[in-house]
This record gives structure tokens, sequence and C-alpha cells, in this order.
């Protein structure tokens, strides 16, 4: 409890009242000390702290919970969640931040280590993706060296040969042929020692789960390589015109059907899992919580007072270094209206991802209340 | 105390202060004549020996708007003077204050002094006893005497919970104007107060019933002694109700074991009681 502002410290009015509830503390006025009495009646007010938000703020003190004031300035903006910016105000948000995004970055790296490897070490058939261009003019170079007059370009990768950069056996790269360039280039040899040795070049070993998993995904996957129709296009045009093809094609029996303006929102004929079948003929999309709260205006009809974090004991709370809350608690009583829909959008975009609990205090009952976001479950079995 | 014998026709008026617009009683022979009025109220304090624990709460008490309006109208609540105008003159109290602190502060020493002269004599008798040993003991405690120092900051001060100066004094009490004025006058609350009135008038103790739902929980007797029988949902005798609520409060009812009693204020200061009751026919 307490804080310290120009070399003293301070202690905020509810931390006050409840140490000397405690029998913790004594305060003194004009060199008398303050009763009880005296603490309520001069520290309790709307404009700072009010009664009903003091009971709430003393129960939570009393079932041994760390209860700080929520500053919305505090809070980082959902721009800075986004990008995982660290916080500049705040020096234990920061370290906290870092630690987290120790792991996460390493691990992608390790990914995209894994990735330049397939592609360094792949055999030269599976080229297919946006690398490819990249790569051309290499399996140009070299297949024009066999083959040096193959009008219309149709590659047979299997018979290409493909450099293997990371091997020691060709730190010279040889000139390509100048028939192959779009113009007078000259255009040398290139030594790729020196690239070489800022490459890493260490295998990466994956763990028996990765590889379980990578295995996995490319046995759903269907190379759309194989594809005997897709291995005769010779370039994207042809592609294009095969798909549009084999789209055009169920177009018999039925054909009255998708002559109209209006059409059948799924073809029979065309097979689809179960659940995708129902995501594409949904009328009413679901919606979550936080869509549409950037537009709404905020209010101050409700808002956050404080920030609730677990004992010590559990969560080796450290004053130096808060850190995320337990929750963020708003108070309110029976007589007041319930939240509607916008102040609850706009209570939990604040909080983030942090849950918001409103106090309701009865007289001396407080009950503790939650809205929560709730998707309704989906059981299709394909 | 308690309530004084041969109490005079109006019994002294009970003091409330304002916290936030809330009423407060703070006093202790407040809080036994509230309770001997049948007047239930909530405790929000911390008790002073056991703060870290939420069953059971202190002073002070809490009055609903319904205990706080009876009160004012029996005329039997007054303002307890607020700290500036309590009057006196503050040299002088600093003055009384710093006596009594030196004489808490001798007090405490003398039983500090008895209390390790106490612990001495114990370790000695636990051990064998012998001639030479009482004598050193003997120096022991002489020098115990001599070197004894009690720091004043070892010193246990009492916090008080009440506003100090009225407290003490029980002919003061009568000094209160028993003047609180009605503060809550909107229809709504209007009709609640005359559910509350006439309840209480046919002796039930009422509380706050936010946590189930209903406006006042029910209670045959003191209740520390009993259970709630009823809960108190107050309606407009004239206007219709969702039948969805009424549904809602029945189940509840029916869950917790009370009957729910549907209390709407009659246009001459009677009320109507409805229960519903669920019954099952198979």
């Amino acid at each position: 409890m307490g804080f310290s502002s120009e070399g003293k410290q301070r202690l905020l009015p509810e931390e006050a009242l409840y140490l000397m509830e405690c029998g913790n503390l004594q305060v003194f006025y004009q060199d008398l000390p303050f009763s009880i009495q005296d603490g309520y009646e001069s520290f309790l007010s709307p404009s700072t702290v009010s009664l009903q938000q003091y009971q709430v703020f003393a129960h939570l003190k009393r079932l041994g919970y760390v209860v700080h004031r929520f500053d919305p300035s505090l809070v980082p903006s959902s721009y800075t969640r986004q990008l995982n910016l660290p916080l500049s105000r705040d020096r234990a948000g920061r370290q906290l931040k870092r630690k987290r995004s120790a792991s996460p970055p390493s691990q992608s790296t390790g990914d995209r280590m894994q990735e330049d490897k397939r592609h360094l070490a792949a055999p030269a058939g599976s080229s297919g993706t946006a690398r490819r261009t990249w790569w051309d003019t290499d399996d140009h170079m070299e297949r024009t060296k066999r083959q040096p007059d193959s009008a219309p370009p149709h590659w047979r990768f299997s018979s290409i040969h493909f450099p293997d950069l990371g091997s020691t056996e060709t730190p010279l790269l040889t000139s390509p042929d100048p028939s192959l360039l779009p113009g007078p280039f000259p255009v040398g040899g290139c030594d790729i020692a020196p690239w070489r040795q800022k490459i890493n070049l260490r295998k990466v070993k994956m763990s028996a789960k990765d590889q379980e998993r990578d295995e996995d995904k490319h046995r759903h996957q269907r190379d759309i390589n194989k594809d005997r129709e897709v291995q005769q296009c010779r370039n994207w045009a042809e592609y294009r015109e095969l798909l549009v093809r084999r789209g055009r094609r169920p177009t018999r029996r039925h054909e009255c059907l998708w002559n109209r303006e209006v059409t059948p929102l799924h073809d029979p004929r065309h097979p689809i899992p179960t659940a995708e079948l129902l995501e594409k003929i949904r009328v009413t999309q679901s919606t979550h919580l936080l869509e549409g709260v950037s537009s709404i205006k905020g209010s101050d009809e409700w808002r956050i007072c404080f920030n609730v974090y677990q004992p010590d004991l559990v969560a080796g709370f450290k004053k130096s270094n808060p850190g995320k809350p337990y929750t963020r608690m708003c108070v309110c009583s029976f007589d007041g209206p319930v939240p509607d829909l916008r102040a609850i959008k706009l209570l939990t975009f604040q909080s983030g991802d942090v849950p918001v609990v409103i106090a309701v205090v009865d007289q001396g009952d407080i009950s503790f209340y939650t809205f929560k976001d709730f998707q309704l479950p989906v059981d299709v079995y394909p | 105390m308690g309530e004084p014998e041969g109490a005079p026709p109006r019994p002294p008026a009970v003091g409330v202060s304002l916290c936030d617009s809330a009423p407060l009683l703070w006093r202790l022979e407040d809080l036994r004549s509230v309770r001997a009025r049948a007047l239930v109220g909530t405790l929000l304090g911390s008790l002073p020996r056991t703060p870290r624990q939420n069953l059971r709460l202190g002073r002070p008490l809490l009055l609903l708007p319904e205990e706080e309006r009876v009160l004012s109208e029996e005329h039997a609540a007054g303002a307890l003077p607020a700290r500036d105008q309590q009057g006196g003159d503050v040299e002088l109290k600093v003055r009384q204050h710093q006596e009594e602190q030196q004489r808490s502060y001798e007090e405490q020493r003398v039983l500090a002094l008895e209390d390790k002269k106490s612990a001495l004599l114990r370790v000695r008798t636990a051990s064998p006893t012998g001639e030479s040993r009482i004598r050193t003991r003997d120096e022991r405690l002489h020098a115990a005497q001599q070197n004894f120092g009690f720091p004043p900051s070892a010193m246990a001060v009492q916090l008080s919970t009440a506003r100090a100066g009225l407290a003490h004094c029980s002919e003061s009490r009568a000094l209160l104007q028993a003047d609180w004025p009605i503060r809550d006058q909107n229809p709504r609350s209007a009709n609640r107060y005359q559910v509350f009135r006439d309840l209480r008038r046919r002796g039930f103790y009422l509380t706050s019933a936010g946590k189930f739902g209903g406006d006042f929980l029910v209670y045959p007797g003191d209740p520390l002694r009993f259970h709630a029988h009823f809960i108190a949902v107050c309606v407009s005798a004239d206007e219709s109700v969702c039948v969805l609520d009424i549904l809602a409060v029945a189940r509840l009812g029916s869950n917790v074991k009370k009957t729910v009693l549907l209390c709407s204020a009659g246009p001459d200061a009677d009320v109507l009681y409805t229960s519903v009751q669920w019954s099952g026919m198979s």
C-alpha cells in the first residue's frame, strides 16, 4: 500500500482508512488523533472514494487481495497491445513484456530456419510457390546449358540440376548463359563463399512432437503439384484456364438453376465438409463482444475502479512489478441501472484481456458479477 | 449499560451521521437502542480484534433508507455534531491529549516492568536453586529495575471508533436534537416505505434482500436467531406485472424455502399481500 511522491511516503484515503480500521495506523489532524468516524467522514466523498467503493475495497482487502486504484492511462492501448510495444511509462510492464516476448521470436526464427533449409535441400521439383521466381534464373541457367533451344519453355524440373549452395563443393556459381539474359548484361560468376559464412547451416533439431505435427500437416495437405493436369500447365494462364474449366464442368443437369439471377448457395455435386457447408449457407454471422467497439463513443457512466491482484502467496506479487491484474473491478449498487451492452463492450475493451468484475453493493452485502462473451458451441460430425 | 430503568417517556435520540449521503450510526448506545426498536441495519467496519475477515463486522452501522425514515418519523434521531462544529479549544484538547498519553505511558511502563520481572522469576524457578543463585537473582532483578527502558514508540495506543467527546458522557446524548429530516421522497421509495412500516408494525424484522432479488427479507424475530420466512417484493397495485418476473421470484423463493410476498401499498396506509405458490399437480 501507499506510494511515494516528492520524497515522501503517502497513502491514498481508502488505504489510510483501511489501515486505521485494522489498528495499524494512527492519523493526526491538528495534533489530535483521528477516530475511525473522523476517517470515514473526512476521507470518503463522491469526489475521492465513495462509501460503496470503500466497502468493496475493504471487503477485498480483508479477503487478502492486493487492490490498487485503476489508472486508465496505464492500460496499454489496443494499438500498443496489437504491436506488443513496450510500455513507456511503466518500467515493470516493460520488463514483463520483454520476458514474455523472449521465447516466441526464437521459436519463429527456428521455424524460418527450418523453412530455409527445406528450400535449400529440397529437390528441384517441389518449387511452385512465390519463391520460384527467385530460383527461376538458376533453373534457367542450368537447364539451358544442356538444352539451349526449347522455344516454349516446358520445364522438367526433375531433370534440372539445382545448385546446392549449402554444400562445400560449389563455392563459385558460373556465369549464366547470355542468351537467357534480357539484354546485353555482362554477368560474371558469383562467389558465394562470403555469403555462405553468413548463413546458419546447422541442422534444425525438431522435437518428436514437432516432427509429428509436421508430418500430420503434410499428410492432410493435398499437394497440388502432384495433380497430373496441373503438371501439364506450362504457365499461370494455363493453370487459371484449368481452374475455370474445372469450375464450369458441373453445369449439365441443373443448368437452369444457375442461369438466373438467384442461384443456389451450393452446388451439391461439389462435396465439401459439413462444417464448411454450414458456414457457407449461414445467414447471420455471430458477433463477438469486442466487435465494433472502436466506433463507440466513450462515456463516464461506467468506469473501472480497482485493479485486483492475487495475494502475495499465490502469485508472488511484487509492487515494483505488479504484472497483469487478476481482475478489474467496477462498483455499482442495486439502485442504479444494469450496464447496457454498450457499457459492457467499452469496459471489456478498456480492460483488454483482464476480466472485468462488477461488484454490486446492497447495503452491507457485496455480490460480484461478470458478463462474459459466449460463443455457442458447434458440434459438427463430418 | 443498556436501556436505563424507568426511562423518560422519550428515550434519548439516536445520533446519525452522514458519510457520502449514507446514514451511519457510530455510538454503541445508539446501536443498542436501534436494535431495541427492531431495526437491524448492516455493520460495515472491520472488527478491531480480528480485522481480516468478512464474516463478522463491526461499527459503523449502516441504516436502510426505510429505517432512517422510521427513526426520523418517530423523532428518535438527531445529527451527530460534525468534527469542526464540535467546538472547544483546540489547544486545550491537544494538551489534554498529551497529558492522557503521558499518563498512559506511565501506566504501561509499570506494567511492562512487572512483566519483565515475572519473566525473570519464571526463568529462575525453572532452573535448580541455590544460596548463591538467589543472591544473583536479586542482583539481576535490581539491575533490571535500574536499566529498564520503555521506549515511547513501544506504547500501545487506542484508536477510538466513534468520535470522542459525546460518547463518553451519557447525559450529553439528551442534548441531541431529534430533528433528523426525511430525506428520501420519491414515489417508488414511498411505496417501499409503506410496506416496510406495515411489516414492522406486525412485529417482523426486515433487512435488505438484494441477494434474493427482492426488496426485503422478513424475519419473524431477530435475524441472529431466526431464518427469514418471506421475501417481500414491492409491486405497485395498479400496474401490470410481467408474468415471467413473477415466475422467476416464485421459483427462487421455493428454491430457498421462503415464501415470496408480493406487497402492494393500498390507498390508506394498508398493504395488500399476495403469495405465489407453485403447485405441482400429478
